[in-house]
């Protein structure tokens, strides 16, 4: 069995792993990062594509949360981690939830203050702008509609730069903070997985993995660490703590932003090369409406949940594109690792109130895109029926129920919450896991909640708190 | 990827598709059925022997045809059991995905 040591071991290469590398190995730590999946070219797969899906999705895209109705999520398994599928939207946290979190979990040194100090930090590094031009008009539609109905709807940034020319690059981890890593030290491992974390009483002496060799078997790895930071994701992190019988507080009070489409057909063809960049935050954080990745594929998914007659419209797709409305979830759910099995047991669940909330998200997203000119909404409600005017919305409010809802989520958190409240968290205010001197947890999962925005933003403006705790402590 | 499932994404694939291509779909579906997390691969496999057993029956008696097996699957799709639809749903979804995102294969 082959033995590597390191000081500092670092689990998963997405917006916390990726974050807490570079800033650990700028600061002179040697740092090796793991990665289950593999390293895929940023540039060499098209967006959203069948390609992608299968090359940097966990389980090809196809995972589930169980619960009624069940939630179909998606999450990045690939060098970079979900930072490489997804759409790039950036978006602070928002201070009042700041406040909240850190009254509810007594979370120290969490002051606004705090936060947009580090969330500065990363939007410098990771090149945070809007558009530089017009937008297009599949994100146009949200602000035309809002501004119709009196709402409010904003541009938000995305991590992006724009290169002359034009063309817009995503400021993933593997274009950014991963090479900054690497470039101070740090080695990166991918198609590594590890199986357990090693303990030894109150410390974590480092990790059992498994490691791809070019000829598609596996070949055992152990790699000896100082201290361990487990960054693999809401799910992911869970899990892996789990496996290693390190349990308490560890994978319940999961958090999701549920999510319900609408396939919206318009008189003229629009464009389906990029996703929206307008959200409307009428009525936000508890409720977000935005546009999603629009691709045929995705029309097609789309037109399909609606269970309604969709075949004239898919065949004038090109008029068609994908909206969304996201609401923050008053219910919660557990991540169980299941032994033997390499994929942990997800389920959730969603209140009366939260149900409610998705049928008001619906028509809210329906009256929008309705202001905005479409002529044919097909809701993700099996036989919610399409939707030509304002009065087929009143419909929706019936039709979505437990048994025709089809939901969908990209944003995980909360499994291994922060806070000095040890009856309901998981780690330290700092991220480290209780009951164990070296073990730390950098990522969605310490967030206390959902935040009602994409929340890659706060994940790396607390990665990047965290890391220098880390380097203050040690 | 079980004999009744391959029977419904027979059922599903766009018939206008050439051969090639269908099983380009088919392929693609097999493939992620066989990447999802085990305890949800179960699942459905177990719907998929519980679902696919009268039409077993039906196969055997040379009564099961595409249009009987896309007629049930109208139906499903819009049951009150979340399971039946979801069951629907996953290998609609993944049809539809692969047959508009696959570049047609006797055109490579």
């Amino acid at each position: 069995m082959t033995v590597l040591d390191t000081e500092v071991l670092v689990v998963g290469s997405g917006a916390g792993g990726a974050v807490t590398a570079a800033a650990l190995a700028r600061a002179g730590r040697a740092v090796t990062i793991v990665e289950e999946g593999p390293w895929v070219e940023p540039d060499a797969l098209e967006p959203f594509s069948l390609q992608e899906m299968l090359a940097k999705y966990r389980h090809g895209g196809s995972s589930a949360a169980l619960g009624r109705p069940a939630i179909a999520y998606a999450e990045g398994r690939c060098v970079g981690g979900s930072t490489e599928i997804n759409s790039g939207l950036y978006h602070r946290l928002p201070l009042e939830l700041a406040q909240e979190w850190r009254d509810t979990y007594r979370i120290d040194e969490f002051t606004p203050e705090a936060l947009e100090r580090y969330a500065d930090r990363v939007e410098d590094e990771l090149s945070v702008s809007r558009l530089p031009g017009a937008p297009p008009p599949s994100s146009a539609v949200l602000e035309r509609g809002a501004v119709k109905l009196g709402w409010r709807a904003v541009e938000f940034a995305r991590v992006f730069r724009y290169e002359q020319g034009g063309r817009a690059v995503k400021q993933t981890m593997a274009r950014t903070f991963l090479p900054r890593a690497t470039e101070a030290g740090a080695r990166v491992i991918p198609e590594c997985r590890v199986v357990r974390l090693v303990v030894d009483g109150d410390r974590v002496t480092g990790a059992r993995c498994e490691r791809a060799r070019e000829d598609g078997t596996t070949e055992p790895l152990t790699i000896r660490a100082d201290h361990v930071f487990v960054c693999a994701g809401a799910i992911q992190t869970p899990a892996l703590l789990q496996r290693s019988r390190i349990r308490r507080n560890v994978g319940r009070g999961l958090k999701m932003h549920a999510t319900v489409k609408i396939a919206a057909r318009f008189p003229h063809p629009i464009d389906h090369g990029d996703v929206p960049v307008h959200r409307v935050t009428e009525f936000a954080p508890s409720l977000t409406i935005g546009g999603s990745a629009s691709r045929r594929g995705h029309v097609a998914m789309a037109l399909a949940d609606s269970a309604a007659d969709y075949r004239d419209a898919l065949a004038h797709w090109e008029h068609v594109a994908v909206y969304y409305a996201a609401i923050r979830s008053e219910g919660s759910g557990r991540v169980v690792a299941l032994p033997r099995l390499r994929a942990p047991l997800v389920t959730y669940h969603l209140t009366e109130a939260d149900m409610s909330r998705l049928a008001r998200a619906l028509v809210h997203l329906g009256e929008v895109l309705l202001a905005a000119g479409a002529t044919e909404l097909y809701p993700s409600v099996s036989g919610g029926g399409v939707a030509r005017g304002p009065r087929d919305l009143a419909r929706w409010w019936d039709a979505l129920d437990r048994s025709t809802a089809n939901l969908m989520t990209v944003h995980m958190t909360s499994t291994v919450r922060i806070g000095e409240d040890r009856e309901r968290t998981g780690a330290d205010s700092f991220g480290r896991v209780w009951g164990y001197r070296n073990l730390r947890v950098n990522d969605a999962s310490l967030l206390p909640d959902a935040p009602g925005v994409n929340p890659q933003g706060t994940i790396m403006a607390l990665a990047t708190r965290n890391a220098e705790q880390f380097l203050h402590d040690t | 990827m079980l004999w009744f499932e391959r029977e419904v994404v027979a059922a599903l694939i766009d018939p206008r598709l050439d051969e090639p291509t269908r099983r380009a779909v088919t392929d693609y579906v097999d493939r992620t059925l066989r990447s999802m997390p085990e305890h949800l691969r179960a699942g459905v496999a177990a719907e998929s022997l519980v679902f696919g057993a009268w039409s077993r029956v039906e196969h055997a008696a040379g009564r099961l045809d595409r249009d009987r097996v896309r007629a049930r699957l109208e139906r499903w799709r819009r049951s009150p059991l979340d399971p039946i639809r979801q069951y629907v749903r996953l290998l609609e979804s993944l049809v539809l995905f692969a047959e508009h995102e696959l570049e047609p294969v006797s055109a490579s």
